[in-house]
């Protein structure tokens, strides 16, 4: 096969790839090794120092950790709940569709829309949440959930996961939904119970779906922005912060106004990203399922 | 289906071609680059794009104005800069480090001598950077006391507090009437940290410098946050969680549904207020510990950018702008303050700002001459709110902004 | 089906009924209360104690939105840019998918993986390079940057889900076509295409609410407010100065019944383009 025939069918895709991302992605490297003033006039290179004043910064720790929390919490429990949401949806009953139009609401809503709705929710004097809570006597008296440290994450991760769940259950259901009839027959008839059956049957054939789902919400969610930046707008400092939004206070609302350091965690952060990645992929053995 | 295909592809086509070359912005010819900070949705727009198709019918230069809302307006001109893309006109509430890196005309270069003089001693002070005009005032804002007369007379108070012994037992008696009444609303979230810190710093007769040192942790500041931490932890009349609420969705707001006694504010809430109908409310001086009531200023800036051949197109766009009926109608219409005599004698006839316009001479402002203060800006802005909550560190928090101002003051 | 199987059944369908009626509350609960607050006036927002519906009913606060130029210049921006990108990424994602599941040649599997690893670069870092090269190209605040940046950032999506399509049709469909006389890039749009509708289906899916939602690319490349995308403009609504909530969310309501009608629409489909991942 020619390789000039490949570049006329790839041609679009490469030309939009390389003009959209390639050309900022070099950029922001180039950023990463140079020095800014606080107004972003360019002052020259500086080779890897930024990088290791990332490395200096008080906040990286709590940052990272923060990150790791927020990536896992959502992606494991948006996984485990996509299953059962998507077993259920792959039944059928009465209303079905509406409940699959209904599922759908949260991904059609833009994230910062879901954010501000979630802000109103959690308001401390007048959110719904907290006169919910103290009306059915659940609580002795209001959360401020945005303002408290203890619960900040916890109410951010709820988002995470609300936002998040649409679409991994449609992932999960086509998976579901390709696997035929005929399997389940031959478990009923060897006799095993429903909960073996989904052990054993629907589990290694919904894999590959799984996969799917989890490396891409990995990716989303890692570099989510509105739902960190909207909930933890009103709290000083750096404590609930994830990579991404670090990054983007470094270059813009803290005190550091640095450009460059900026650009070299935004660097680190694909990098995280891709090793996690390749990492997954390498575990769950991807190339054995390459056409 | 293919027919269908082949439609959305021709869609697809033309609609990127007609779009991408129908919307370029000012195409060829002389244009100059205009960066507004979006005060309100209804007005800024409207009075700058009005200014601007004046300027083009005047001096046959295009104006290619943005309107960039206050969120992310510093993202925006740094990106500008960092692509060597300065804007030729800027509207932003700091100055002097864009004056450092030498990219502005000072006012002799661009303003002409009538506006020049026009303007008010203190706000061209309070623009000058190493001796020169750079920083020309736009408008300006000063915040007064603002308290609840009907909370007031439920708590048995008869008038606002002058000093701070009579500003706690005010806010206690007001936190003691329950039923979620908050004494007074203490905004030191990220959002302007900087400017509720500053007015309670002044009246205790503190500063952020001493001289041309910063003082930031001066014995004095020290006792003012403990101040401001006991009303929170040890007095409890604020509202929950000061260190992390911001003044215009949390502290404004509580106030503005009559649930806060006091609170520190400026013109534009006085005019959501007055709109709303729904709190008695009354303005009055800060409460004081230094003799006299001392209160912030604030003034934002427009700057020209040095661009080759532009000084001239930018010269007649500033003086349009500061044409007293055009610099005027606009202030007036965003609720805000004068920065011009003409204007300050022009709009003292209207009686709702009269305690605004009283305290606009002896109004104190931000250390904004200073290069280094947009760095101890933000880094008040990120820190001074964890000094106020429960098992927070005044000092300690003060010791670490004194630490970076020096630092700050010490870099590029 | 005997008489006890079959109330068995009809018990199933019941219990499921009502746990998928639970579930739609769940999920839609926050969307009422947004819709409710859209609803009230002004000065219902903020009453003690909190009520979920509003005393007096106001749908004009969406007729307000509607007829507010500035929001009506926000949903066309939208449209424009969802549905424009969207396009382009089916344009650029069939060939390339369709060859590279077909055909083995060198770089195909760097492709891929460049194609991957464009999902893992955050807009937020890379919007700064952005801007620089839209504005060399003198593309700063027009629609097509907003285009081009979101059809490239979703192109990865719809290149994996159309290529596992194409891949699990089998060949013999395409060599039918052949021995009748079809040249590859007729047999692909004549033969192939219709089959893998789904795949279709899910890429524009993917792709339009990818771009309808995209917030930060927006917020620095359009200037003009009369041109920003809904993501951007609806944040007018609660400002340092104005606190307008319940516009907020009527706009966000608003927002929202594009993409379900869409989706409502072409739902059908959707299952069997997701299957395409898994088929093997």
């Amino acid at each position: 096969m020619g390789r000039w025939q490949a570049l006329l069918w790839l041609g679009p895709s490469l030309v939009l790839i390389a003009a959209v991302v390639v050309y900022p992605a070099v950029a922001l490297v180039r950023a990463s090794l140079s020095r800014y003033s606080i107004t972003g006039l360019y002052q020259g290179s500086v080779g890897a120092a930024n990088y290791a004043r990332l490395l200096e910064q008080d906040a990286l720790p709590t940052v990272v950790a923060n990150t790791v929390i927020w990536v896992a919490a959502i992606v494991v429990v948006t996984v485990v709940a996509s299953l059962g949401i998507a077993q259920l949806l792959n039944e059928d009953f009465p209303g079905r569709r509406v409940v699959r139009w209904a599922l759908i609401v949260p991904w059609a809503a833009s994230l910062i829309m879901t954010s501000k709705l979630f802000v109103w929710l959690y308001d401390y004097y007048f959110g719904i949440l907290n006169h919910a809570l103290t009306a059915l006597r659940l609580s002795a008296a209001p959360v401020d959930w945005l303002g408290n440290d203890a619960t900040v994450m916890g109410a951010m991760v709820v988002v995470g996961i609300f936002v998040s769940l649409p679409f991994t259950t449609y992932v999960v259901l086509a998976g579901l939904s390709a696997i035929p009839g005929e399997v389940y027959e031959a478990a009923r008839v060897d006799g095993a119970s429903a909960w073996r059956t989904y052990r054993s049957v629907t589990l290694p054939l919904v894999r590959p779906a799984l996969l799917v789902a989890v490396v891409l919400n990995v990716i989303y969610v890692f570099n989510s922005f509105p739902i960190v930046w909207t909930l933890n707008d009103r709290n000083p400092g750096f404590a609930h912060d994830t990579m991404i939004t670090y990054m983007y206070k470094i270059a813009f609302k803290s005190s550091l106004r640095d450009v460059g350091l900026a650009a070299a965690l935004g660097v680190v952060n694909v990098l995280v990203i891709l090793l996690g990645v390749v990492l997954y992929l390498r575990t769950v053995s991807w190339r054995e399922g390459e056409a | 289906m293919t027919r269908a295909l082949t439609a959305l592809a021709v869609l697809g086509a033309a609609a990127t071609v007609l779009f991408g070359a129908c919307d370029r912005g000012a195409g060829g010819g002389k244009s100059i680059t205009v960066v507004i900070a979006e005060y309100s949705k209804d007005h800024t727009k409207a009075f700058w794009q009005g200014l601007s198709e004046q300027y083009t019918k005047q001096a046959g230069v295009k104006v290619d104005l943005r309107i960039v809302d206050w969120n992310s307006i510093d993202q925006q001109v740094s990106t500008m800069i960092q692509n060597n893309q300065p804007p030729d006109v800027l509207n932003l509430n700091s100055f002097s480090s864009y004056a450092k890196d030498h990219l502005l005309y000072p006012a002799d270069e661009v303003l002409s001598p009538n506006t020049r003089d026009d303007f008010i001693g203190a706000f061209v002070r309070g623009g000058e950077y190493q001796g020169k005009l750079y920083g020309f005032p736009i408008l300006s804002s000063a915040r007064a006391f603002f308290y609840n007369k009907d909370l007031f007379a439920r708590a048995g108070l008869a008038s606002p507090p002058k000093t701070w012994d009579e500003f706690v037992q005010a806010a206690r008696k007001i936190q003691g009437l329950g039923g979620g009444v908050i004494g007074y609303a203490l905004p030191l979230g990220p959002e302007e940290a900087q400017a509720e810190w500053a007015i309670w710093m002044w009246n205790n007769g503190g500063d952020w410098k001493s001289g041309d040192a910063w003082a930031i942790n001066s014995d004095k500041n020290v006792q003012t946050l403990r101040f401001l931490a006991d009303l929170a932890n040890r007095h409890r009349v604020t509202q929950i969680n000061p260190g992390k609420t911001n003044r215009t969705d949390g502290a404004f707001q509580l106030f503005k549904d009559g649930k806060v006694g006091m609170v520190i504010g400026f013109s534009p809430l006085a005019a959501q207020l007055d709109a709303d109908k729904k709190v008695n409310y009354g303005v009055a001086e800060m409460p004081t510990a230094a003799g006299q009531a001392v209160t912030l200023g604030v003034e934002d800036y427009l700057m020209a950018f040095k661009k080759s051949g532009n000084q001239g197109a930018v010269k007649r766009f500033l003086d349009l702008y500061y044409q007293p009926e055009n610099i005027t109608r606009w202030i007036a219409a965003e609720g805000f303050l004068p920065v011009t005599k003409s204007g300050l004698s022009q709009m003292s006839s209207n009686a709702k700002l009269k305690p605004y316009l009283d305290a606009l001479p002896n109004a104190k402002l931000a250390p904004t001459t200073d290069p280094a203060w947009d760095r101890v800006k933000l880094d008040v802005q990120q820190s001074i709110g964890l000094a106020v909550q429960p098992g927070g560190n005044p000092k300690q928090v003060l010791d670490q902004l004194q630490k970076s101002a020096v630092a700050a003051a010490g870099t590029r | 089906m005997s008489a006890a199987r079959g109330r068995r059944r009809a018990v199933r369908r019941a219990a499921l009924g009502c746990a998928g009626l639970a579930l739609a509350v769940v999920v839609l609960a926050p969307y009422a209360v947004m819709v409710c607050t859209a609803l009230k006036p002004e000065a219902e927002l903020r009453i003690t104690p909190p009520r979920l519906t509003p005393l007096e009913w106001r749908p004009d606060n969406f007729l307000e939105v509607l007829g507010d130029p500035s929001f009506q210049g926000w949903l066309r921006a939208s449209l424009v840019v969802a549905l424009t990108s969207t396009a382009i990424v089916v344009l650029a994602a069939t060939p390339a998918a369709y060859y590279t599941a077909r055909y083995r040649f060198p770089g195909r599997s760097a492709f891929l993986l460049l194609v991957l690893v464009t999902q893992m670069f955050s807009p937020t870092a890379l919007v700064v390079g952005l801007y620089r090269q839209f504005f060399e190209l003198g593309l700063v605040d027009t629609y097509a940057a907003l285009i081009l940046t979101n059809a490239a950032f979703n192109l990865a999506f719809a290149v994996w889900i159309r290529r596992a399509f194409f891949a699990a049709i089998p060949r013999e469909i395409e060599e039918a076509a052949a021995v009748d006389g079809c040249g590859r890039l007729r047999t692909l749009v004549q033969v192939v295409l219709p089959l893998s509708l789904p795949a279709i289906v899910t890429a524009v899916i993917f792709a339009f609410i990818a771009a309808w939602n995209e917030y930060i690319v927006a917020l620095t490349l359009m200037t003009d407010p009369a041109r920003k995308p809904l993501t951007v403009g609806i944040t007018s609504y609660v400002t340092a100065y104005v606190q307008h909530w319940n516009q907020l969310f009527a706009a966000s309501v608003i927002a929202i019944v594009p993409v379900v009608v869409l989706f409502a629409l072409i739902e059908r489909h959707l299952v069997g383009g997701l299957t395409a991942g898994s088929v093997k």
